[in-house]
């Protein structure tokens, strides 16, 4: 009984200290492609940066990031060269790949891209109002 | 008569709530109008190590001025703490004695600093500037032309 409990504890204390392992040890990464925001409607700015993890991972990272606060706001790919102020893409068949709600109005954030994503084809991060179906704002992205 | 009224204002008050507070509701939670005046800040770090290469921290697009001129200005950050210049995507016309220069806006007059002759007139290229230079006023970049006096084209950086 007192083997298993010794046992469990050393496995706890080896899981533990290999996640903590993991986290601290943190990839170099190398920039893709960048883009800056624009946007008119809903005064959009800053900077998109699609970041490759030596791992392989896609990051997508918004820097000096600035948009109006709004319901259901969410970061997405648009299979698009650009978007328009209010460009529709619930309308138009345009291609869209959702990258999560998003996190602030105001700074820096990341925001991970599903491995496997067709860099080019969504050429462009999108600020998207899921709920009124509008564009607050978009980047375009290019080769870094 | 006067009961009749009342009790009529009663039922319709009953109803104005029922019907008009789910309403209410319905426009808070779709436009959410709190969130005109309140910003929701964030700051993250980079998921990943900064520290190991060269970090862009200036950025900008050229744009041409006397000739077409097009691509992309970086200064980069070595982990050394060590700036340096990247054109990237870059192009423009050929001319004699064309040179790289840092300036304060797109003056070129202003007391700009050298960073030498332009290497080629296509593709990427980097340059050094002095290690003094306050990049937080130095944040264009002309190519100009020393002979003919002219601003070939500029790309105004921002903070990347």
């Amino acid at each position: 009984m007192f083997r298993t409990i010794q046992m469990g504890f050393a496995l706890a204390m080896l899981v533990s200290f290999m996640g903590f392992e993991h986290a601290s040890a943190r990839e170099q990464a190398q920039a893709l492609e960048t883009g800056t925001f624009h946007g008119k409607v809903h005064m959009t700015s800053g900077r998109a940066t699609v970041y490759k993890e030596a791992g392989g991972r896609l990051v997508l990272r918004l820097t000096n990031f600035k948009t109006s606060n709004g319901p259901d706001v969410h970061v997405v790919l648009i299979a698009a060269k650009d978007a328009a102020d209010d460009a529709n893409f619930l309308k138009s068949s345009t291609a869209r790949l959702e990258l999560g709600p998003l996190k602030g109005n105001e700074g820096d954030q990341n925001y991970n891209i599903p491995s496997g994503t067709d860099l080019q084809k969504f050429q462009t991060v999108s600020i998207y109002c899921e709920r009124f179906n509008a564009n607050f704002g978009a980047a375009p992205l290019e080769k870094f | 008569m006067t009961i009749h009224a009342n009790t009529w204002l009663l039922r319709r008050k009953w109803i104005l709530v029922a019907v008009g507070l789910p309403v209410l509701v319905a426009l808070w939670w779709a436009f959410r109008p709190e969130k005109l005046w309140i910003n929701e800040k964030v700051n993250e770090a980079a998921p990943f190590d900064t520290s190991a290469g060269p970090q862009p921290i200036l950025i900008g697009r050229f744009e041409g001025n006397a000739q077409q001129t097009s691509g992309r200005a970086t200064i980069f950050k070595k982990p050394g703490g060590e700036e340096y210049l990247h054109l990237s995507a870059f192009s423009t016309a050929n001319g004699p004695d064309t040179h790289v220069l840092l300036a304060q806006s797109g003056d070129p007059n202003l007391a700009p600093i050298d960073c030498g002759p332009l290497k080629s007139s296509e593709g990427d290229q980097n340059y050094d500037f002095p290690s003094a230079t306050a990049l937080n006023k130095y944040q264009t970049v002309i190519i100009y032309g020393e002979r003919s006096h002219t601003v070939f084209g500029l790309a105004k950086l921002e903070p990347f």
